[in-house]
C-alpha cells in the first residue's frame, strides 16, 4: 500500500470518527447527569435523520443546515419527553432496569410511529455534494463525511465551551461528579436533568440529520450505531466528554485498520472486542486512566 | 336478600354456565368444519425491518395472485365438489429470524394453515425452513435463494427462487460472453466482496465454478467477506483497490450496496464493470445514488421487461392493484409461488396437506411469468429457472442484456470512465 493510500485510509477513520463522536455525545450526556442508559437514541437518530430528510425534500433546505435546525427541534423534543415520561421514574446512582425497560418502550413506539409515517421504503438524500470529494494531491476528502466531521468536531467544542463556561454547564458537571453536593449548592436537580435530556436528544436528532447525508435510512435506522455509542462511552469513560471524542477515534481506526488484516467480516467482532477489553482492564475508560495518571503525579 | 332466594340465584346462574359451557363446546367443534369453507395460507414476511420492502413487494405479489384466484371463484376443490376461496393469514416477522421461525410455527401448529408461503430472505428462509417438515405443512420460500435451504432433505420445503450459485454462474456467463464480443479483453482480473452470508458464499461458488469450467477467461484476484449493515468500507475498498483487478462484483443488500457505493465513487475508484450481485435497478437506490449507477448490471430473477404476454399483464395488474408499477423481482417469484400453489392444492383435490406436498413435487405452472416461463420444482425443492442481467442506463433506463434472446438493449461494456 502507497502511502497515500495509508494517508487516505487513515483521514477516512478520522472522518468516521467525527460521525461517531456525533451520535454518541448525546448518550453521554444523559448518562453522566442521569444515570440513564438511553435505549431509545437509535429512535431519536432515526427521526433526525427523516426530519432531515423531509426538509430537504419539501422545503430544499440544506442537509447541513437541516442537521443544525434539528438541534433545536430535539431539544424541545427531548424536554418533553422528559416532562412526560422520564421524570417519573425513581433516581439512582446506577442505570435502573425500570429507566431501560421504559426507554427501550420509546425506541419501539418510535420506530412504528416511523412505519406509520414514511412507511418502509429505504430513503437517502442525494445532493450534489453526496458523491463528490476535495481532491489535495493524492489525499481525498469524501465532502459529505469532511462536513460532517467539522459540524461533530464544532459540536463537542461548543458543547466543551457550555459546559465549562455557563451555569448550565457547571450544574451539569456538578451533578455528574457528585449529586447530593450539587444540591447543597443549590443545582436545582429536576431542571438540570431535565435540560440535561434535551440537550441529549438534541444532539441524537442533529447527529441522526448528519447520518442521514450519508447512509439510507428506515424506520429501523440506528440500531448498529446505537451498539458503536455503547462501546465509545464505555471506552471513552461513560461520562467524559473527551473520553468520547478519543473513544471515537480508536474505534473508528481500529474498524478501518485492522480489517487489511483480518477480513471484513470480522468489523463488528472489532467493536465489540474493544468493548470486552475496555469493560476488563479500563473500566472506568480512558478517562479514568487520565484522572489515574494526574493522581500518581 | 334471604337465604333461600341466594339460593335460587345461584341455580340460575350454574344453569346459564351450563348452556353457556355446552355453546361454546359446540362451536369449538363446529368451526374446523366452518373454517374449510375457505383455503387458509400462512403468509410470513418482513414488512418492517431491514428488508421491509422486499418483504413488502413479496406480499403485494402473493396478494395479488390471491385477489386473481377468489375473483375467479377460488380454487376448485374436488372432495368438496365446490371452490372454496383463499384466506391469507398475514404475519410480519420484523426482518428477525427467530420470530420468522416462531411465526411460521405458529402458522402451522396452531392457526390451522394448509400451506405457508414465506421467507424473505436467505437468512430469514433459512430460520422458518426447520419448521414444514416437523409439522408436515408445505411450505413456499419466494425470497430465499441459498440452496443450502434445501440440501437438507427436507420433503416439505419449495422455493420458487433459482439457487444463488447459478446467479453467480450466470453473471460470470454473461462477462464471458462481452469476452467473446471482444468487449472485454481476456484474462481480465475480478476483486470479489460478499456479504458474510450463505448468500454470499454461494454467489462465489458460482463464478468460481464458471471460471474452473472456462479457464483463461478470468482471474479472481481478491476475494472477501463482509458483514451485513457495516457502517463504513474504506478498509473493505482500499484492499478492492489494491487489487488492481479490472472487474469488481459484489453481492450485497440494498443498504450496503447503497453504502458501499457511494464510499466507492467517492474513493475515485474504477473499473471496466461493475455489480452487486442481484442489487442494482432498484427505485430507491437509483434515488439514492443517481447517475452513478448508470452501466451497474445485476443478475436478477425476473424483469418487468421480460416479453411474455403474461409479464405484460402481470405488470398491469400489479399496477392496478398496488398503484405503482414492478421495480424489482421481488413480487414475480412470490406471485408465481401463490399460483403454483394454488395449482398443486387444485390437482391434489382436497385440504391434506401431504396430497398438497405431493401435487407441488409434481405439478407444472406452465404460464410463468419468470424467465423460461415454466416452474417445476427439482428433487430438493427448489426451481432451476434461469436468471436474466439487467444493466442500468442513463435517465433510469434498465435494459435486459442478457441472455441475448430476451436482450431489450445492448450491454454498454466496459463501463465509460465518467461513472
Amino acid at each position: 500500500m502507497s502511502a497515500a493510500d495509508f494517508l487516505n485510509l487513515f483521514i477516512a477513520a478520522v472522518l468516521l470518527a467525527g460521525v461517531y463522536a456525533a451520535m454518541s455525545v448525546g448518550m453521554t450526556i444523559i448518562y453522566g447527569v442521569m444515570k440513564i442508559v438511553n435505549l431509545a437514541h437509535a429512535g431519536f437518530l432515526m427521526l433526525g435523520a427523516y426530519f432531515v430528510f423531509e426538509a430537504y425534500d419539501r422545503f430544499k433546505i440544506d442537509p447541513l443546515l437541516g442537521a443544525l435546525l434539528a438541534f433545536p427541534v430535539f431539544f424541545f423534543i427531548g424536554m418533553g419527553v422528559h416532562w412526560l415520561l422520564v421524570r417519573r421514574i425513581a433516581t439512582s446512582d446506577q442505570p435502573t432496569l425500570t429507566s431501560l425497560l421504559l426507554l427501550f418502550g420509546v425506541w419501539l413506539v418510535l420506530q412504528n410511529l416511523g412505519y406509520l409515517i414514511w412507511g418502509n421504503s429505504d430513503r437517502a438524500i442525494l445532493t450534489p455534494r453526496t458523491l463528490s470529494s476535495l481532491e489535495i494531491g493524492p489525499i481525498s476528502f469524501p465532502t459529505v463525511r469532511l462536513a460532517v466531521f467539522v459540524v461533530a468536531v464544532a459540536s463537542l467544542v461548543g458543547l466543551e465551551f457550555v459546559l465549562h463556561k455557563t451555569w448550565f454547564g457547571r450544574s451539569v458537571r456538578a451533578l455528574m461528579q457528585n449529586k447530593e453536593a450539587g444540591q447543597i449548592v443549590g443545582v436545582n436537580v429536576s431542571r438540570t436533568a431535565q435540560i440535561a435530556f434535551g440537550v441529549g436528544i438534541a444532539f441524537a436528532g442533529a447527529a441522526g440529520g448528519l447520518l442521514a447525508m450519508l447512509y439510507s435510512f428506515n424506520p429501523d435506522f440506528g440500531a448498529s450505531f446505537q451498539l458503536r455509542a455503547f462501546v465509545i462511552i464505555v471506552l471513552g469513560g461513560l461520562e467524559s466528554f473527551g473520553g468520547v471524542a478519543v473513544g471515537s477515534l480508536i474505534l473508528a481506526l481500529a474498524e478501518t485498520f485492522v480489517i487489511l488484516i483480518l477480513p471484513a467480516s470480522y468489523q463488528p467482532a472489532i467493536a465489540f472486542s474493544l468493548l470486552v477489553v475496555a469493560l476488563i482492564v479500563l473500566p472506568e475508560g480512558i478517562a479514568g486512566l487520565w484522572a489515574k495518571r494526574r493522581r500518581w503525579a | 336478600m334471604s337465604s333461600s332466594s341466594v339460593h335460587r340465584l345461584l341455580q340460575r346462574s350454574v344453569g346459564l354456565l351450563h348452556v353457556l359451557a355446552i355453546a361454546i363446546a359446540v362451536l369449538v367443534l363446529v368451526s374446523p368444519v366452518w373454517a374449510q369453507d375457505e383455503i387458509k395460507i400462512g403468509v410470513v414476511m418482513p414488512i418492517t425491518g431491514r428488508e421491509a420492502k422486499p418483504g413488502q413487494y413479496q406480499r403485494e405479489g402473493i396478494e395479488l395472485a390471491i385477489k386473481q384466484i377468489n375473483d375467479g371463484g377460488g380454487i376448485l376443490i374436488k372432495s368438496r365438489e365446490k371452490k372454496l376461496p383463499i384466506k391469507e393469514v398475514f404475519y410480519d416477522d420484523g426482518s428477525d429470524q427467530s420470530r420468522s421461525a416462531g411465526m411460521a410455527e405458529r402458522a402451522m401448529s396452531s392457526d390451522g394453515v394448509v400451506a405457508v408461503i414465506g421467507g424473505y430472505s436467505t437468512a430469514l428462509g433459512e430460520a422458518e425452513s426447520v419448521m414444514p417438515d416437523r409439522y408436515q405443512t408445505p411450505w413456499i420460500t419466494p425470497g430465499a435463494g441459498a440452496t443450502t435451504t434445501f440440501s437438507r432433505g427436507y420433503e416439505f420445503v419449495f422455493g420458487t427462487l433459482s439457487p444463488i450459485d447459478l446467479l453467480g454462474y450466470t453473471t460470470a456467463q454473461y462477462l464471458g460472453t462481452l469476452v467473446d464480443k471482444g468487449k472485454l479483453g481476456k484474462g481480465l482480473k475480478i476483486a470479489l466482496a460478499l456479504e458474510n452470508t450463505d448468500h454470499g458464499v454461494e454467489y462465489g461458488r458460482g463464478i468460481d465454478n464458471w471460471n474452473k469450467e472456462h479457464p483463461g477467461y478470468f482471474n479472481v484476484v481478491f476475494s472477501e467477506k463482509f458483514e451485513l449493515g457495516a457502517t463504513d468500507f474504506s478498509g473493505l475498498l482500499q484492499k478492492v483497490k489494491n487489487a488492481h483487478a479490472d472487474i469488481f462484483l459484489a453481492d450485497a443488500h440494498l443498504q450496503d450496496y447503497i453504502t458501499m457505493h457511494r464510499q466507492y465513487i467517492q474513493s475515485g475508484m474504477y473499473h471496466q464493470m461493475i455489480s452487486y450481485g442481484a442489487r442494482g435497478p432498484e427505485a430507491d437506490a437509483r434515488k439514492a445514488l443517481g447517475a452513478a449507477t448508470d452501466y451497474i448490471f445485476a443478475g436478477i430473477w425476473w424483469s418487468s421487461k421480460l416479453a411474455y404476454p403474461q409479464v405484460k399483464k402481470f405488470n398491469e395488474d400489479y399496477q392496478a392493484f398496488t398503484g405503482h408499477a414492478p421495480d424489482s423481482w421481488y413480487p414475480a417469484t412470490a406471485y408465481d409461488a401463490m399460483r403454483v400453489l394454488a395449482q398443486a392444492i387444485e390437482h391434489a383435490g382436497s385440504l391434506d396437506k401431504t396430497a398438497i406436498r405431493d401435487q407441488l413435487r409434481k405439478t407444472e405452472l406452465k404460464n410463468s411469468i419468470l424467465p423460461g416461463q415454466v416452474i417445476r420444482f427439482g428433487k430438493n425443492g427448489q426451481i432451476q429457472g434461469s436468471f436474466v442481467i439487467v444493466q442500468n442506463k442513463p435517465d433510469d433506463k434498465v435494459d435486459i442484456v442478457f441472455p441475448l434472446d430476451a436482450a431489450t438493449g445492448e450491454s454498454v461494456a466496459p463501463k465509460p470512465k465518467a461513472h
